[in-house]
């Protein structure tokens, strides 16, 4: 555990060094975010129902949290994969003791840690500017987020089995933008069958929080139940799925390749 | 003197993408690694060394055979075996270029579970050993080719594992950083009492630092010998005479006669002897007419030769039952 613990630390820092490093890739990307909560919040009124407003705001400044932070989390593996693989470190990362699913497992913890703290000082940020205020209750919000997030990161584990045996998954990744912005955008209530597809119950419980103003006591065991089971079972998958196709790349010799 | 590395019956073919067809990189490799020894790994390109060192790394799985480190099967045990290997695959490709020299030993150190405490003292011991200590806070991308060569030994160092794989650790190195980097090498295996395994075309590094040395062509061992035998076995009895006083007609007849190897022009004489004793027979022949010698030599045999002379495969076999 304390080795898994310097593991995340190592990582997390060199995810810190390089954004630091490269200070104007970061800043464009953090003023990217910024814009877009601010548009969200002064623009959206002028479209749709004026009487609606305040809801669509919420929703659609949630959705698009969530299809972002969803973004680089699923593209993670495979981004590093394919960007190791040229680089020449690919191997040198298969050579720890520690195996490289969880090194992998410590960048996308490291990564989803900058994100999200990034998109929070941003979000209130953008609140403060347009003096328009979510429901953003941590103590109701995290517990799910975490769960969610887990998922998230088996899909991730998935995605990167692909790269690691056919590495140029950049198309792959484009196509599934679109996806993850259906499964973020569209709500249960529309397309209940969702809730088996991974995150998507999550993200419809942290809405139901910031827009409707619910609690954590008002969801069914059920709900938890759900919330519970796809996470454990998406992160089984994709961490099974990994392994099996870091075997068949290892026994075709497939691992330095690009 | 235990094995750290026992590589047993590997065999690797893989399909090539347009033809399908499958090529064996490795036929069947068998060696074995002592603690503590350096073995040169050789062979021309193509000969399956890289694949044989990946699976030893475990980064390739052998199709059959097994590679056993340190007492774990690399194929069963693949975690707990690497704890005992560090490698340096790609040279200076193997690192990360928009870090610095310092960042990537604790990066790397941080990737195999060690904390920054436990690491301080090992970084600054190995900054100071490969005279990185001024450029700890440079960029990688910012060193040179050798640095860079260093820093990756380095990195491979940083793990302190009992066994490193170097892959062409001089390639692509001026003299002077060849140089140092093979007295860092010979100090890794004389204080630190590593197990390395060296992959390489750089004959001068095996003949200077590899006790053994397991030679390869085209997926299969040719020879696994001791480098000072192998020279041994190849030295010649070949001499380069230099006369004050050209040989007579009668001198030429008798070498002609008695050591039909030989080759005189410009009071030079080049001889090689079948036997030792045929020296005595030289003498006599050059003492009849009291030809004065100014200086003799015997011609000396490097490893280059050697390696050139396995690799076409002329007279190992009978060298060998010959010195038996």
């Amino acid at each position: 555990m304390k080795k898994f613990f310097h593991l995340i630390k190592a990582n997390i820092k060199k995810e810190y060094i390089e954004m630091k490093r490269y200070w104007p890739n970061t800043l464009s990307m953090v003023l990217t975010i910024y814009f877009i909560f601010l548009a969200m919040f002064l623009g959206i009124q002028f479209v749709g129902d004026p009487n609606q407003a305040d809801t669509n705001i919420q929703y659609v400044i949630v959705n698009y949290i969530f299809w972002y932070l969803t973004l680089i989390t699923l593209q993670g593996p495979g981004f590093t994969i394919t960007l190791e693989a040229t680089r020449g470190t690919l191997e040198q990362l298969y050579m720890s003791p520690m195996g490289v699913w969880k090194i992998f497992l410590s960048r996308q913890i490291g990564t989803v840690i900058i994100h999200f703290f990034i998109i929070v000082v941003l979000l209130f940020a953008s609140m403060l500017m347009t003096n328009q205020w979510l429901n953003i209750s941590p103590l109701a919000t995290l517990p799910i987020f975490l769960f969610t997030i887990i998922g998230m990161i088996g899909v991730s584990f998935i995605i990167a089995g692909l790269a690691i045996i056919v590495k140029q998954i950049q198309a792959f990744l484009q196509i599934m933008q679109f996806i993850l912005m259906a499964l973020t955008f569209i709500p249960l209530s529309v397309a209940p069958f969702l809730a088996y597809a991974p995150f998507v119950k999550g993200i419809d419980m942290i809405r139901q929080i910031m827009i409707h103003n619910m609690t954590l006591a008002d969801f069914t065991w059920l709900d938890y139940a759900l919330l519970i089971a796809s996470a454990a079972f998406y992160f089984a998958i994709g961490i099974f799925t990994y392994l099996r196709c870091e075997k068949i790349a290892m026994e075709k010799g497939l691992l330095g390749q690009y | 003197m235990g094995s750290m590395i026992e590589v047993k019956s590997v065999k690797k073919a893989y399909k090539k993408r347009k033809t399908k067809e499958r090529i064996t990189a490795v036929n069947h490799v068998s060696f074995t690694v002592n603690r503590g020894e350096i073995l040169g790994l050789l062979g021309p390109n193509g000969a399956g060394k890289t694949t044989t060192i990946k699976m030893i790394c475990g980064l390739l799985v052998p199709d059959e055979g097994t590679v056993v480190i340190n007492g774990y099967d690399i194929k069963k045990e693949r975690l707990k075996a690497l704890r005992h290997i560090s490698a340096v695959l790609e040279g200076n490709r193997n690192l990360y270029w928009r870090l610095t020299v310092r960042e990537n030993l604790e990066y790397f150190a941080g990737n195999r579970g060690f904390g920054r405490k436990d690491i301080h003292s090992k970084i600054e011991e190995l900054l100071s050993l490969f005279r990185l200590k001024k450029k700890e806070h440079e960029l990688v991308n910012n060193l040179s080719r050798g640095m860079q060569q260093k820093l990756a030994i380095a990195v491979a160092m940083m793990a302190d594992t009992d066994i490193i794989l170097l892959d062409e650790p001089t390639l692509g190195l001026d003299v002077e950083t060849g140089y140092e980097v093979r007295e860092l090498l010979r100090y890794i295996t004389d204080k630190e009492g590593k197990t390395i395994i060296i992959s390489t075309h750089d004959m001068p590094v095996v003949q200077d630092l590899c006790k053994r040395t397991v030679i390869i062509n085209e997926g299969k061992v040719v020879t696994d010998e001791q480098v000072d035998n192998l020279i041994k076995l190849f030295e010649t009895r070949a001499y380069s005479i230099k006369l004050r006083s050209p040989l007579s007609d009668n001198q030429l007849q008798l070498l002609q006669e008695k050591i039909p190897m030989h080759d005189y022009h410009d009071h030079m004489l080049e001889v090689t002897l079948e036997q030792d004793d045929d020296i005595y027979i030289l003498m006599d022949i050059l003492r009849d007419k009291h030809t004065k010698i100014e200086k003799m030599d015997r011609t000396t045999v490097d490893f280059e030769q050697v390696f050139m002379t396995l690799l076409k495969g002329e007279g190992y076999n009978e060298k060998v039952l010959s010195s038996h």
